[in-house]
């Protein structure tokens, strides 16, 4: 079995989350709420964390958080290369890793986002990824460069727009119904959503992910370690973090049938492998959107359906839990949960796992997190409440 | 963020001299782009730069209605393409002229002039297509 198989665990998640400009703290005091009340749910002394993992460029350097957790000895402090969310399930493999070998006991994945410190997140993505062949085509965000590829999925690969629609709507359906969304209590206007203003073709705003002030934080443990600690352990069962030859940071060269995937082919492979399970054990799926696309792209990336049957799967009735056949963003999705770079859906599939989610998909013992679609490195985990 | 210190300082010189020119392999012949300093296929560090018409294909397209910071320059909406150039396979980013708003089509055959993106004070070249 693949070391990485049910050996570590997350025990305890903590999230604060505010509209965009409205958080009352600066970034990091957020981010200490988060870790502690990540410690707290667990039953664990913030003191005791020795190591953080962060993805996604964030800027608060775990150093700088021992003051305030009252950290006794940093002994890992790493981070996801990537400007974008396609890090978010490579950090628990990261955190596993230090766990596995010995180089941290309790490790915290976080990502934290206040606008009022760190700016805008879409210029601080971009601003990791601009070059003058970008600057002079027009090209300056995320969201344009996403609707070039969906463009080349809608068009050349046959994939009927009609699908997105879809995948945004069971993300609004599920945050309607999450006391922790930002969408809470306001059902999707179809009309509002179908009529709402370009951005770049073909994404109108409603095909786009907000931006949230917030944090969230992880506590990861060894399995063992976890199954004494207050609440049940949800398992890292796999995790795989990368790029495929032909895919990546190309000025647009990726490999033909790669450009209009999300990236996640080789992810896919990679962590199918190594658990031994395929989509057919998935449960339930938290699907980093950016955009509705890339989301769509990502769920035929990680085989639960083709280019051919895309739209026999992804359906509104097919994607809402609980009768849905694959419930997925059950908390609401970066569309509708909120976006704090894409930890939400994180913490979304460790809230299912516990049966503590708002929209409980019955019996969910296996969940897959598809982490940010069509960034250069992109990663996946999978999740379980116990180890099949 | 300067244009011309990188592995493709060429193609940028090139542009302001009224040419397109694009990276080759000397040792296997692959076209190298993005600019490379070796070819990860064979391992040739002879990069020879090969003059291109400007006449390719459309690979994609975006049209783009939103105010993002960088395109104050350019009159809104606009059209960015990923164009395939004839005779290399190589694609660059562009913009196309979109006089009548007209949807591009993929693998619709475009022209491409010479022209700039003026960005934070900034006249940055690129090729500007046009369809037929």
């Amino acid at each position: 079995m693949h070391p990485l198989y049910g050996t570590t665990a997350v025990a305890g998640i903590g999230m604060r989350q505010y509209k965009r400009g409205a958080s009352p703290l600066p970034e990091q005091g957020v981010l200490a709420e988060a870790i502690l009340a990540a410690c707290a749910d667990a039953g664990f002394d913030p003191a005791e964390v020795d190591g953080f993992v962060s993805y996604g460029d964030d800027k608060n350097e775990p150093v700088r958080l021992m003051p305030a957790l009252g950290t006794r000895e940093l002994k890992w402090s790493s981070v996801i290369w990537g400007g974008g969310g396609g890090g978010v399930a490579g950090a628990f493999g990261l955190a596993a890793a230090a766990i596995l070998s010995g180089q941290a006991k309790a490790v915290i994945v976080f990502r934290a986002l206040v606008e009022g410190s760190s700016g805008r997140l879409s210029a601080a993505v971009m601003a990791h990824h601009l070059n003058d062949h970008m600057l002079a085509a027009g090209l300056v965000a995320p969201a344009q460069v996403c609707a070039i590829r969906a463009n080349r999925m809608y068009e050349h690969h046959g994939v009927p727009r009609s699908v997105a629609e879809d995948l945004v709507r069971a993300s609004y359906y599920h945050g309607a119904r999450n006391p922790e969304a930002v969408a809470y209590g306001s059902e999707l206007d179809l009309d509002q959503m179908r009529n709402s203003r370009w951005i770049a073709e073909p994404f109108r705003l409603f095909d786009c992910s907000r931006e949230n002030d917030g944090a969230a934080a992880f506590l990861m443990v060894s399995a063992e370690r976890a199954r004494d600690l207050k609440r049940p352990p949800i398992y890292l069962l796999g995790c795989a973090n990368g790029a495929e030859k032909g895919w990546g940071d190309l000025l647009e060269n990726d490999d033909e049938a790669l450009y209009p995937t999300a990236g996640f082919r080789p992810i896919a492979r990679r962590l199918y492998a190594e658990t031994g399970l395929s989509p057919a054990d998935i449960d339930v799926v938290q699907l980093y959107e950016n955009f509705s696309a890339q989301g769509v792209a990502s769920l035929i990336d990680h085989g639960f359906c083709t280019y051919e049957n895309v739209a026999e799967v992804v359906r509104f009735e097919n994607l809402i839990a609980p009768t849905g056949k694959l419930p997925v963003n059950t908390g609401g999705g970066n569309f509708a949960q909120g976006f704090i770079h894409g930890i939400g859906t994180a913490y979304e599939a460790v809230k299912q796992l516990r049966g503590e989610s708002a929209n409980p998909v019955a019996g969910a013992k296996i969940c897959l997190l598809a982490g940010g679609p069509g960034a250069p490195t992109v990663s996946s985990a999978i999740f379980g409440n116990e180890i099949p | 963020m300067h244009v011309n210190d990188g592995a493709d300082a060429p193609y940028w010189n090139g542009l302001a001299e009224g040419r397109l020119l694009l990276p080759r392999c000397g040792g296997c012949g692959d076209w190298l782009w993005p600019a490379v300093s070796r070819c990860g296929a064979c391992g040739s560090e002879t990069v020879e730069w090969i003059e291109r018409a400007m006449r390719g294909t459309i690979f994609s397209w975006t049209r783009t209605w939103h105010r993002f910071g960088f395109t104050e320059s350019l009159d809104l909406p606009f059209v960015s393409v990923v164009a395939t150039v004839d005779d290399c396979g190589v694609r660059l980013l562009g913009r196309l002229d979109d006089p009548q708003q007209v949807d591009p089509v993929i693998g619709e055959a475009i022209a491409g002039r010479i022209g700039a993106t003026r960005v934070e004070g900034r006249d940055i070249p690129t090729i500007i297509w046009s369809r037929g």
